[in-house]
């Protein structure tokens, strides 16, 4: 498609320009912005970048030609009508500083669960009342996927999925500041500060930690738990599993352990609505996997864990993991967790203070696992894997007996690892 | 014609007049003082050193002849072309220009235009530019003295084109209805901007108005101080008996424009300014003082250096003041700052931060 | 506590306020002999005298001029035009003069004149003794504006006005003046100005009113209820200072507003609530303000009840303001 690109009016009062140079030639393509032609005016000389994309069909006028305001200049063709004309414009030129997807703290709403009707071809318009859009917002549900129940179709409040729960940043982020990372590894001469500015990703994990702290009252809890037999599981799994390309990790154990803790008590799957003093219990298991992102930790979420083998599980996870490190994860896939676990990874520790993906009441930490001499029951001594699980309750909605009740379900699975193949279902 | 009132340049009767020499000597120095103001204000205006300006050179026999023959306890309702009056309650030239220049000095806090000004402890009420709505007040302001029954009067200013205002009937019938202790002072200038006095009325004279209310209306010559004194005198002696209001019309002649916006040029002709110059109130006040022996030439020079170095050292003075503080446009619409007034001050405030707004 | 009418409740407040000081005097067109005519300040010249309730000449100007004169010299008017309609004469004084004193003599000259109109439509009025223009005072700064809707808030809000330090624009809902009774403090009482009144409380929807309106709303209420539809109605007693809070508040609990006012609806204080509420509480905002008003044309006397809100159409648009979001 041809477009006709006229001299604008550059400057206050400029009537005419003469041309000073061309950059182009008639028959080659051009990119956005790169520049076009020299202008010179009676005021100053210009260099105008091109408006569009595509191929120069024609300079219309000549070096050393005026060219009046609104005259024609140039006519390039953009090939959008797919005239077959126009070369494929160069547009593997590097996107700068187009910021990953999930690394956007913008406020694009996204599906919350499977309540949300999905709609194959979101309508162009979506109705809602401003009460609506605010609460979508906050709620993390993409409008354009919701099927209003209003008047026209305009989207209610009551059409929102139940599901759907605040918008979570990173639960716990127990990596150094990344001023370390620069840090001299000695210190001689005069302090010299790095200045990391508190942007993007960063600033919502601060914004969100500090809510946290700020609203829920937490209180930690930590359970040893003997996986010796949940070891030997997985080791033999693993080589099965990674013939379909997929690492097992432990993670997907836990996963369902903690789906059978949550069903026992379900009171932790659950969200706050500090505004009207309403603690939102949910019938889908939507768990947060906090995973390294490339600007600090994020949450991608697993979609109804308790519908999910151990080895979809593991895909699944796999999958949410190296996306979330190369930052291409949508908001859809960090949005709408109910509980959340955050693997404190080889390093591991033995006991942490995991900070609530508020407003979900529970996180659970996973350290690493280690073996040990223990007693057995008959009074023997002998190697064992030992694994510390670490959860922080919001002890206003719920007191520390339910987080031992739970811990204590998710230590029995656990430890007997073939009861999470009973519930397949 | 009506204008002419009184012969060219006539010698003053000062027989009837109980004046003192030292009191006549007082009028001549605030109406040379007055005069001097004016002609320094239009240039300060054409400088852009001050917004705008209503001249009063022609009228200071009749606002001084007035001002002098009031107690300080009457109350002034003055219109914006009150200069003398102003002048003579005692308001110094600096404490005006403070409100021409709109600093932050002005009692006024820059909310209004030059020359509506006005001052609560000299009993001088703030002037508003609508025509004729301070004749009401001062009527009401009579009823409440008739209430407080005290010894004093209302006197209220206006010029002959406030004679066919709302407010100049309805004050007039309320004062001759409840007999109010007020005096209406009307300086006919013989302009309404650019209507002449014979279009503003077909009655012969602005006083014979009064006649309709039930109480008494004199024309005197606004040139001639004394008349003037002698006759407000009269009419303030009449209203605190209980003898209820009077209308005086003083004749005189506006010289300038109606305001620095206005060119006289268009509308009336030089001879007729010409004419009335040659009897100008100060020059006949002059001529009184100098025949009298009360006054010389020399004195005459030196009085109008030592009023032009007072009125330099004026500006230079309110010049130096800083402009009015922007928040206190945020004071004074009410007692107490409603909370939609305190949320705009707020956001007021954060603009000027913001540099968004530039005081 | 006493039972009485609203016509009632305002001549006690002048009562009261006039026993209690002696600078307080009223004047107008047929206030002393008359009592008013509609009763209003009956029986005030028999105990107070003609000196303090004071029988004008026709002019409306006059009568607010001379009240400013008097309010400077330091009494304390009330003065009474005989309908809104015919305040217009006096206009130039209530918006150059009143409205303007305090802030144009820097301070120096607050000039605290109440002025009481009877406004509104329902007596059979026809143009000019029926309008509701309350919008042009409260476009005027400087100026309060009170309305009352029931007897205690008519003394309430009088005495309020009369001890108040600046003007203000009394507005008596002359429908109701006998339409209503209720009980009244005696005594010198005194309702704040900028403080509405929640006479209905509900969560579904919001409506708003003032005067002679408020009965309608609550009726509206009242019907919606069978419907199972739980309408907030608000008296805004005083259009200024408006009290932002309460309707903001309510709001942000119904997410729905329903503005009810007689006057005509361009510019009307309708619209000034509405973009209130649509520049503070958008986000609580389910459905699209409505607003329940007089036509845009002049008030009709035959026409009157159509052209009246009255609360089917309160009910109408507060029910497609429920169904809408």
């Amino acid at each position: 498609m041809a477009y006709e690109f006229r001299l604008p009016d550059i400057g206050e009062g400029v009537a005419e320009g003469e041309i000073v140079q061309w950059f182009v030639r008639e028959g080659e393509a051009i990119r956005e912005d790169a520049p076009l032609v020299s202008v010179l005016t009676d005021k100053a000389n210009v260099e105008i970048p091109s408006p569009k994309t595509g191929r120069v069909v024609r300079l219309h006028a000549a070096v050393g030609e005026k060219v009046k305001v609104g005259g024609l200049l140039v006519t390039i063709d953009t090939g959008s009508a797919g005239t077959g004309a126009a070369p494929p414009a160069p547009l593997s030129a590097p996107a700068r500083g187009s910021p990953a997807p999930s690394a956007t703290p913008s406020t694009a709403p996204a599906p919350a669960g499977p309540a949300a009707p999905a709609s194959s071809s979101p309508p162009d318009r979506i109705l809602a009342s401003p009460f609506v859009r605010r609460r979508a917002a906050e709620l993390g549900v993409d409008l354009s996927r919701v099927r209003g129940s209003g008047p026209a179709g305009r989207i209610l409040e009551s059409d929102l999925p139940a599901g759907a729960v605040p918008i979570p940043a990173a639960p716990v982020a127990p990596t150094a500041p990344a001023r370390t990372a620069t840090a001299p590894a000695r210190s001689e001469g005069p302090d010299s500060i790095t200045r990391i500015p508190i942007r993007g990703i960063r600033r919502v994990i601060a914004e969100h930690m500090t809510e946290s702290k700020h609203k829920a009252a937490h209180f930690t809890y930590v359970e040893e738990i003997d996986v010796s037999e949940l070891v030997r599981l997985r080791d033999r799994m693993a080589p099965h599993v990674e013939k379909q390309g997929v690492r097992l990790s432990y993670l997907p154990f836990i996963v369902k352990a903690v789906v059978q803790g949550l069903r026992e008590q379900p009171n932790l799957n659950a969200t706050v609505d500090d505004e009207h003093g309403e603690l939102w219990v949910h019938s889908a298991y939507q768990i947060g996997i906090a995973v390294a992102g490339p600007e600090g930790l994020i949450v991608p979420v697993v979609r109804n864990a308790d519908t999910k083998s151990v080895l979809l599980l593991a895909r699944e996870i796999q999958g949410l993991a190296e996306r979330g490190r190369e930052g291409k994860l949508t908001r859809a896939e960090l949005t709408g967790s109910t509980f959340t676990i955050t693997s404190l990874g080889a390093l591991g520790g033995v006991l942490a203070t995991p900070i609530i993906n508020y407003p979900e009441v529970g996180i659970l930490g996973v350290h690493k696992i280690v073996r040990r001499p223990v007693y057995r029951s008959d009074g023997s001594i002998g190697p064992a894997d030992l694994m510390n699980l670490s959860i922080s309750v919001d002890h206003r909605m719920l007191d520390g007996i339910v987080a031992a009740q739970f811990l204590a379900v998710v230590k029995a699975n656990l430890e007997d690892p073939h009861r999470l193949f009973a519930d397949m279902a | 014609m009506a204008n002419a009132v009184s012969p060219p340049s006539a010698p003053l009767d000062s027989g009837a007049t109980p004046l003192s020499a030292e009191q006549r000597l007082s009028f001549y120095r605030t109406m040379v003082l007055s005069r001097a103001i004016d002609e320094r204000c239009l240039s300060l205006q054409r400088q852009g050193r001050i917004g705008f300006y209503v001249p009063a050179s022609g009228q200071e026999g009749a606002q001084i002849g007035c001002a002098a023959a009031l107690e300080p306890d009457d109350w002034i309702f003055p219109a914006y072309r009150e200069i003398g009056l102003a002048l003579w309650r005692g308001i110094p030239f600096r404490t005006l220009l403070d409100q021409f220049i709109g600093n932050a000095e002005d009692i006024m806090k820059g909310r209004q235009m030059p020359n509506h000004y006005g001052f609560r402890d000299k009993n001088f009420v703030v002037a508003s530019s609508p025509i004729g709505t301070q004749i009401t007040q001062a009527v009401g302001a009579a009823m409440a003295i008739q209430r407080r029954k005290a010894a004093t009067v209302t006197a209220t200013f206006f010029g002959d084109g406030a004679t066919s205002s709302n407010d100049f009937h309805a004050g007039m019938n309320f004062a001759g209805v409840f007999r109010t202790p007020t005096i209406f002072f009307c300086q006919n200038n013989q302009w309404a901007i650019s209507l002449p006095r014979e279009r503003q009325t077909r009655s012969s004279t602005l006083a014979q108005k009064a006649e309709a209310y039930g109480f008494p209306g004199v024309v005197v010559d606004g040139t001639d101080v004394d008349a003037v004194y002698r006759a407000v005198r009269s009419a303030r002696e009449r209203a605190v008996r209980g003898e209820g209001p009077t209308l005086i019309e003083a004749q005189v002649y506006r010289y300038g424009p109606h305001s620095t916006s206005d060119d006289p040029r268009r509308y009336r002709a030089d001879e007729e300014l010409q004419a009335w110059k040659r009897r100008d109130p100060i020059l006949r006040l002059k001529e009184l003082l100098l025949s009298s022996g009360q006054w010389t030439e020399a004195k005459d020079a030196a009085l109008l250096d030592e009023v032009r170095a007072q009125i330099a050292q004026a500006i230079e003075a309110a010049e130096a003041v800083p402009p009015v503080a922007p928040a206190t446009l945020f004071e004074d619409t009410f007692a107490r700052r409603t909370p939609q007034l305190e949320e705009e001050k707020a956001a007021f405030e954060r603009l000027v931060q913001e540099g968004v707004i530039r005081p | 506590m006493t039972e009485m009418t609203l016509v009632q409740a305002v001549n006690r407040g002048l009562h009261e306020a006039m026993k209690g000081d002696p600078d307080v005097l009223v004047l107008g067109e047929d206030v002393g002999v008359d009592g008013g005519v509609f009763r209003a300040t009956e029986g005030l010249i028999k105990e107070f005298g003609p000196d303090r309730v004071i029988d004008t000449p026709l002019s409306e100007c006059g009568i607010v001029g001379t009240a400013i004169g008097m309010a400077l010299y330091g009494l304390k008017p009330v003065a009474e035009i005989q309908f809104l309609d015919f305040i217009y004469p006096a206009f130039d004084q209530i918006v150059s003069e009143l409205a303007k004193f305090r802030f144009r003599s820097g301070g120096q000259y607050p000039c605290h004149v109440v002025v009481r109109a009877p406004y509104g439509g329902g007596i059979k009025g026809g143009l000019y003794h029926s309008q509701s223009t309350e919008a042009y005072f409260c476009h005027t700064a400087g100026l309060k504006v009170a309305i009352p809707s029931t007897p205690a808030d008519a003394k309430g809000l009088l005495l309020s006005a009369i001890h108040d330090e600046d003007p203000v624009i009394f507005l008596e809902p002359k429908r109701i003046y006998r339409a209503v009774s209720g009980e009244v403090p005696d005594g010198d009482h005194r309702v704040p100005f900028g403080s509405a009144r929640t006479v209905v409380p509900g969560d579904d929807v919001s409506i708003f009113a003032y005067g002679a309106m408020v009965p309608v709303a609550t009726e509206a209420a009242e019907a919606l209820r069978g419907e199972g539809i739980s309408a907030e109605v608000v008296d805004l007693r005083t259009l200024v200072p408006l009290d932002e809070a309460t309707v903001l508040a309510s709001v942000e609990k119904t997410g729905r507003a329903v503005v009810v006012h007689e006057a005509a609806r361009f510019c009307g204080f309708g619209a000034e609530l509405s973009a209130i509420l649509a520049e503070k509480a958008f986000y609580s905002l389910k459905a699209p303000i409505a607003r329940v008003t007089g036509f845009d044309t002049p008030f009709p006397y035959a026409l009157e009840n159509v052209y009246l809100p009255n609360a089917a159409r309160v009910a109408h648009a507060a029910r497609a303001t429920v169904r809408s979001g």
